[in-house]
This record gives C-alpha cells, sequence and structure tokens, in this order.
C-alpha cells in the first residue's frame, strides 16, 4: 500500500514538475543592462547566445537563432561558449543553457530567454524591437 | 575585441548521436527504478523483496557506471534503441553531442551510487530516497527532454568547480 502511494506520488510530482519546467521553458522576459562588448558592432539587434559544452539544446538553438537572424537585416547572432567564463555567467545572471539575450545598437539589453525558443517567439520579439528602434 | 572567436572553443569535432536514444534509456532506467522502490517498500530487511529491490538497485547503479565510463555510446539501453527502436522510427532531424548525456549518466551513478551504500549500511530508506531523485531526473528527461547534466554543469562551471579557469580577456 505505502508503496503505491509512493510510486503514485512520484509520478504525479515528477509530471508536475516537468508541465512547470516546460511553460517557463523559451519565455520572452523584459530585461536591462549592458552587453555592448558582445553586441556586433553596427548591428540594430544582436542575438547573443550563451551557450556550454555539454548541452544538449544549444546547438538545436544555434541553428534557430542563425536562421532567423539570417532572414532580417541588421540582425546578428553571436554564440559564447561560457563553460569557461563563470564571470560571464554571474554578470547575465545565466543559470541555464542556453540563455538568449537581445542586445540593441547601444549595446543595451532589451530582453531574455531561458531555455531553447521556438524560431517563432524570436522573431516576433525581433520584429517588435526593429518596429520600436 | 571579438566574440566571435569564441565560436571556435564549441565542439564540434565528435558526431553526434540520436537525442533520443538517450531518453529511451531514461525511461527504462524510470521503471527500474519505481520497481525498486516498490519491491523495497514491500518487505522488511532481508526478506526476498529487500533483497531483489538491492540486487536490482545495485544494476541500476552498475549500469549508469557503465555510462559513465565507457561513455553513452556503449550504454546497453543505447544498443537496445539502435538495434530494436531506431529501425522502426523516422530518422533524427539533428545529432546531439555525446557528451550531456555521457555527464547526466555520471551525476545518476553518484546519486544512485551513493544511496546504494548508505542502503548497505543500513541508512533508513536511503535506496527510496536515492531511487526517487534519480527517478525524477530521468522521468524529466525521458518524457519532457529536461538536461538536468546541461542546468547541473553550467551551475558548477558558475561555482568554478569545472571548466578550465576564466580567460584573462575575452
Amino acid at each position: 500500500m505505502t508503496a503505491a502511494i509512493v510510486i503514485a506520488a512520484l509520478v504525479v510530482g515528477a509530471t508536475v514538475l516537468g508541465l512547470i519546467w516546460r511553460t517557463l521553458q523559451g519565455r520572452v522576459r523584459a530585461a536591462t543592462g549592458s552587453a555592448a562588448d558582445f553586441a556586433e558592432p553596427g548591428a540594430l539587434v544582436t542575438l547573443v547566445q550563451f551557450s556550454t559544452e555539454v548541452c544538449a539544446p544549444c546547438a538545436a538553438t544555434h541553428t534557430v537563432l542563425e536562421r532567423v537572424a539570417g532572414e532580417r537585416s541588421g540582425v546578428s547572432h553571436v554564440d559564447v561558449d561560457i563553460t569557461n567564463r563563470p564571470d560571464v555567467a554571474s554578470r547575465f545572471n545565466v543559470l541555464q543553457t542556453p540563455t538568449t539575450l537581445f542586445v540593441d545598437g547601444r549595446g543595451d539589453v532589451l530582453a531574455r530567454i531561458g531555455g531553447a525558443p521556438r524560431a517563432a517567439t524570436v522573431a516576433t520579439e525581433l520584429d517588435r524591437i526593429l518596429v520600436t528602434t | 575585441m571579438s566574440t566571435t572567436a569564441q565560436n571556435a572553443t564549441t565542439p564540434k569535432a565528435t558526431t553526434g548521436i540520436d537525442p533520443r536514444g538517450p531518453r529511451f534509456g531514461a525511461g527504462i532506467t524510470g521503471v527500474l527504478l519505481l520497481v525498486a522502490i516498490g519491491l523495497n517498500l514491500s518487505g522488511p530487511y532481508l526478506s526476498a523483496q529487500w533483497l531483489a529491490s538491492t540486487i536490482l538497485f545495485a544494476a541500476i547503479v552498475a549500469v549508469f557506471a557503465w555510462g559513465a565510463f565507457a561513455g553513452i555510446r556503449r550504454h546497453p539501453y543505447g544498443l537496445l534503441y539502435r538495434r530494436l527502436v531506431a529501425p522502426r522510427l523516422a530518422k533524427p532531424t539533428e545529432l546531439e553531442d555525446p557528451t550531456p548525456p555521457t555527464f547526466a549518466q555520471g551525476v545518476g551513478l553518484v546519486i544512485t551510487g551513493v544511496a546504494l551504500v548508505l542502503h548497505l549500511l543500513q541508512v533508513p530508506n536511503a535506496l527510496v530516497v536515492g531511487a526517487s531523485l534519480a527517478f525524477v531526473a530521468a522521468f524529466l528527461n525521458s518524457v519532457f527532454a529536461y538536461c538536468l547534466g546541461c542546468q547541473l554543469y553550467l551551475l558548477l562551471a558558475r561555482a568554478g568547480i569545472l571548466g578550465r579557469k576564466p580567460a584573462a580577456t575575452a
């Protein structure tokens, strides 16, 4: 009886954790700060992606961001490996990889996405930024 | 300064694996962990159920060790996946670096290994607690493709425990 309850609680608990994690993934959040040293000179918007060597979704995110950036003029994509850069992780409070910053031409951080984003999410945010700047 | 130079440090040399393989393996591991927990909770110390749960849990630890030291490519469940499952599925749309799932096997080995030792030292509920932690990780990996290894690696790197010393200049 105890065994059945423990097993059921584990499956339900893990499912709830997974669903919470999934809703938080790939969402755009407003952000502030400066990332001028990572912004591509001359670009209207730079997508600054932070990756680590040991990160399964980073490569997929790289492909997505590269494509979305390539479809727009004035948008660049920079992939920064922070495996050996804990200083960068601390500075931008990177708690997971990939984390993507939207950085404008002045080097100001406008928004960020934690986790692997969908192409449509990035495109929508980029177009919103490009219209307002 | 150039940030694009840092792209060169991203490893691309190794050929990837089908990312669904480790998730399939995590599914098997998750089910086996639940069986071990169930058996452990259904019998007292040194009963048949206790013995069965101990042997099964030790086997799970051994498989984690295999995956961590031999690498995910030589993992027995990965072999099973390639032989039985992969031929029935469409080709993977993208390949994955084998380092993350191998790192995750190491994480599983540490958690279950410590729990096994404590269990054998008769620490109460050591097996159930250790197997439960490993189950949650295996379940999230299998069902939600949540990469615990990534998170842990980054936190360790951020604390300066893993990875080389940060470069003086970027």
